[in-house]
């Protein structure tokens, strides 16, 4: 007896030991203390600091400041950075990294399932692939965490996760799993176009906010039910007659898509909600609206004319998409300047690259969005401080502040310009070989 | 679809791509390949003012001569870092153009008191971008997909000169485009040059006397199209070898011509007058070196096949285009004189992309391949300045990065000795930007064609100088 109890003792204790490990991810390289002494820190929430010490300790932040007032611990590893840049790793507010691997090769792609418009309850974290050839080549440019979105052929494609660029696994790299769920409402979702055209229902926008509605009036309705049915079983059903409208005495039948949709209908967290033109754009704002859903704005391309009333609903936007064409009458910038008007009204933008090759050119949107009128500091907190509050990470993400991750990246410029070449990156406060399957390309081939 | 397809992102183009294989073959993401030069740029060696003699100019331009678009009366920049590509760069520096042409550029410039002056104080003067590979301006009619041999179809004849595209390039600082067939047939059609002159009419835009350049292609594109059809052909066996019978079908016909003029000339009056046909014209073109070869071309052994085809037949590749594995076998380029028009880092997109990395251009370049960065986008024509920034990030020095949108692609297309470098005796084709261009905040503030302005942000509207709004 005694022995068995010792049997599950020693389990007990494993799997703690293995859950603690878990918490940790990383734990085995983020030991050593990195101290980067002599760059200038651009620290997001408290300015720049020329000559500044930032010091990486059990992969968090320990210290950061100027190099007169932070003192370096003696057994630390001390980088020289003088001349350098150092900055929070930056974030893609949009991503498909761990969905894809060869567009074309379908069975590389876990993308979006199109059978149907509705599928909330689909969730990233099932699909996404960590050990992806392209995070590696990702990571190696600055970029260390990401929004990793189905893509948006449905108008409710899923659940997006957020994730860290590094870990042994998915599930150390799966930081934030559903933390958020994209509305889309452009006009592609409707079934008559591109690879749609089979002519069901939707066909219209019509029949997308139609559905939609429904399917939000579905999860509530299915939510009353179950209430009705627990309330029935605490009070020992002695009201079985009363309540025979609502739903008798059996369980509902569990559903998983309208269960989805509701910590979003409680505005536990947030819609993302994209849409391009003015009509579209009100159209589903009306929608999420009258649901009292918790939103975040996405694409806009051609909404320039609300930006006003964008403003004063709140709402931060993903306004990545700058390169899109602008309409036949717009001027050629129109699109482009788009995150300088959003910031002159004092909306919370982040940008997204909504791609997965190449997002390691995020922060070249970004700069370029300096070039049509974004202030400067604006553009890098829309890849830093903005995204983490808007993702609910900025506890841990999003500047250079003591106790926060050690996601730290070192480069030889400005962040934003195409011409810097990254030369460190620490995630969690480990060192990142800068290593891709390109670089083993490129030492292959370039003798 | 065809329609989004206009307005959609690179990106999403990209994802698109998959769908292609669903949709009929509209705009498989033309790719070609392109091969290097007598004289390759390298870094040890860099070419200044190499400008070769460019290959047979084509008839039609020659017999048709364009319009001069406007009386230029004399011009004068003043004051700016002019980016010259073949001599350097020159502080507050001076450019006069004559006639829509360079007449001088130094430190100072006799010019006319006449003269207008533009005032490019603290700005960047580079000459206008030139994108060796777009699809814009075409109404969509990019691919004749309903055989593998098309090298009949003129893209001229789709040529939409009032595509609004012309000016978003225009207002990126593009000056020149090629304007290329895509790439669903191993030989697809022939393409226009033209200078970005928008609100002209469409002779105007037409680039003067610039040779003629045909599309091949090579690979997925091709393959698929055809295969998904169950038609030949659905392999890359398949492909070269449609390739070979259309040169076999045009050495006949050669032949058969050839016989015939024979025979007149010996006064035979009963000889009888083959049939004109205008495919087999067009690949007798090629055969007789009338036609700059340009190649969407992918992977390592296909340039190495294509080449080998080439030398069969006896006709020269002018550049392979996208050429993302040419870091592979870039010597083997280099030697053969074929330039690639590539981009800085697009890969991944599908199974021939997947070895694409982003110092294929420095590479290359090192091994002596003359090298261009094109868009092959709507999207990135807009800012091919900023993709000449990035491959400098990847290890490209800044005067060769800039000769990749410049005299590179210029050499590409057969008009270097036009365009592509502030030189005496060059098209004033010019952009004035507000910062160092290889940047990612670089704007342009104007932009020259021919001595004349086209663009000029600081005006309200689109800021174009040519163009009335309901044209």
């Amino acid at each position: 007896m005694l022995r068995k109890i010792f049997v599950v003792l020693a389990l007990i204790a494993a799997s703690l030991a293995q859950t603690a490990k878990k918490s940790n991810p990383a734990s085995e390289t983020t030991n050593a203390t990195i101290v980067l002494r002599g760059g200038k820190l651009l620290t997001i929430t408290h300015g720049v600091i020329e000559n500044g010490v930032l010091v990486m300790q059990n992969g968090k932040i320990a210290a950061v400041g100027p190099a007169t007032s932070v003192s370096v611990p003696h057994d630390a590893r001390v980088i020289d950075v003088t001349g350098m840049t150092v900055y929070p790793g930056l974030i893609d507010s949009e991503t498909h990294l761990g969905l894809t691997e060869i567009s074309a090769d379908q069975m590389t792609n876990d993308l979006v399932e199109t059978s149907d418009e509705i599928m909330p309850h689909m969730h990233v974290y099932d699909a996404f692939h960590g050990e992806t050839a392209l995070i590696p080549v990702a990571r190696i440019n600055g970029i260390t965490n990401a929004i990793v979105a189905p893509a948006s052929q449905d108008t409710l494609p899923g659940q997006d996760a957020f994730i860290q660029l590094d870990g042994r696994s998915a599930e150390e790299m799966l930081m934030v799993r559903d933390v958020a769920m994209p509305l889309n409402f452009t006009g592609r979702q409707r079934r008559n176009e591109g690879p749609f055209q089979t002519h069901k229902f939707p066909s219209t926008r019509m029949g997308m906010a139609a559905q939609l509605r429904q399917a939000f009036l579905d999860a509530q309705d299915y939510e009353q039910k179950i209430a009705a049915y627990e309330k029935k079983k605490s009070s020992g059903g002695d009201e079985k007659d009363k309540d025979k409208e609502k739903g008798g005495s059996t369980p509902p039948k569990r559903d998983l898509k309208l269960e989805a949709l509701l910590p979003y209908l409680h505005g536990q967290k947030p819609v993302v909600l994209a849409a391009d033109e003015p009509n579209d754009l009100l159209t589903a704002v009306d929608l999420a609206n009258e649901f009292h859903l918790k939103i975040i704005l996405n694409h806009l391309a051609h909404s320039a004319s609300l930006l006003d009333k964008v403003a004063a609903t709140g709402f931060p936007v993903i306004v990545g998409a700058i390169y899109a064409q602008p309409k036949e009458t717009e001027r050629y910038d129109a699109v482009f300047k788009l995150p300088a008007e959003m910031a002159k009204r004092g909306i919370k933008i982040a940008f997204a690259s909504y791609d997965a090759h190449n997002v390691r050119n995020l922060p070249y949107a970004a700069g370029y969005a300096v070039g049509f009128g974004l202030p400067y500091d604006e553009a890098i907190k829309a890849i830093t401080l903005n995204p983490a509050q808007m993702w609910g990470v900025a506890d841990r993400l999003g500047s250079l502040d003591t106790g926060k991750l050690a996601n730290v990246v070192v480069a030889n410029g400005d962040p934003l310009d195409v011409k810097t070449d990254v030369k460190h990156v620490f995630i969690n406060g480990a060192e990142i070989p800068l290593v891709s399957k390109q670089t083993e390309l490129r030492d292959r081939y370039w003798k | 679809m065809m329609h989004r397809s206009r307005v959609m992102p690179l990106v999403l183009l990209l994802s698109a791509f998959t769908l292609a294989q669903q949709t009929p073959p509209q705009q498989p993401s033309s790719q070609q390949p392109s091969g290097a030069s007598q004289e390759p740029a390298s870094p040890e060696k860099p070419t200044p003012g190499t400008e070769s003699k460019s290959p047979q100019k084509n008839a039609a331009s020659t017999e048709n001569p364009p319009q001069t678009t406007a009386i230029h009366n004399d011009v004068v920049i003043r004051g700016g870092t002019i980016l010259t590509v073949t001599h350097g760069k020159i502080d507050n520096g001076s450019i006069y153009i004559h006639n829509g042409k360079i007449a001088a550029v130094g430190k100072t410039v006799q010019a006319p008191s006449s003269a207008t002056v533009i005032d490019a104080t603290g700005k960047w003067v580079m000459p206008g971008i030139i994108d060796s590979h777009s699809h814009i301006a075409l109404d969509e009619d990019v691919n004749e997909a309903t055989s593998p041999i098309t090298p009949h179809m003129m893209m001229k004849d789709a040529f939409d000169y009032n595509d609004k595209k012309i000016y978003h390039a225009l207002a990126g600082g593009v000056t020149t485009s090629l304007l290329l067939h895509g790439s669903a047939n191993m030989i697809g059609g022939q393409a226009v040059v033209i200078k970005h002159k928008y609100g002209l009419g469409r002779d105007d835009l037409l680039f003067p006397g610039a040779p003629q350049s045909i599309k091949f292609a090579s690979g997925e594109n091709p393959k698929r199209v055809y295969g998904q059809r169950n038609q030949l052909p659905s392999t890359r066996m398949g492909n070269f070898e449609v390739m070979r019978q259309a040169f076999i079908e045009a050495r006949e016909y050669m032949r058969d011509w050839d016989d015939y003029n024979a025979k007149v000339k010996k006064g035979d009056k009963d000889a009888k007058t083959p049939k004109k046909d205008l495919k087999l014209e067009a690949l007798a073109d090629v055969l007789r070196g009338k036609l700059l070869v340009q190649i969407h071309c992918y992977r390592a052994d296909e340039f190495l096949t294509e080449m080998a085809i080439a030398k069969e037949f006896g006709y020269k590749v002018r550049a392979f285009h996208h050429a993302l594995e040419a870091y592979k076998v870039a010597d083997k380029i280099a030697a053969n004189g074929v330039a690639i028009a590539t981009w800085p880092d697009w890969w991944g997109f599908k199974y021939e992309g997947w070895d694409g990395i982003p110092w294929n251009a420095v590479i290359s370049m090192h091994k002596g391949v003359r090298v261009a960065l094109k868009s092959d986008s709507e999207d990135v024509t807009r800012r091919l300045n900023q993709e000449a920034g990035k491959i400098i990030h990847y290890g490209v020095p800044e005067d060769e990065a800039l000769k990749m949108i410049t005299l590179n692609p210029a050499w590409i297309i057969g008009v270097d000795d036009r365009v592509g470098s502030l030189d005496v005796g060059k098209d004033a084709d010019i952009g004035i930007w507000n910062s160092y261009p290889l940047s990612s905040a670089a704007l342009v503030d104007k932009v020259l064609i021919d001595g004349d302005v086209y663009f000029d942000r600081s005006l309200a509207g689109l800021g174009l100088t040519h163009y009335k709004e309901g044209q």
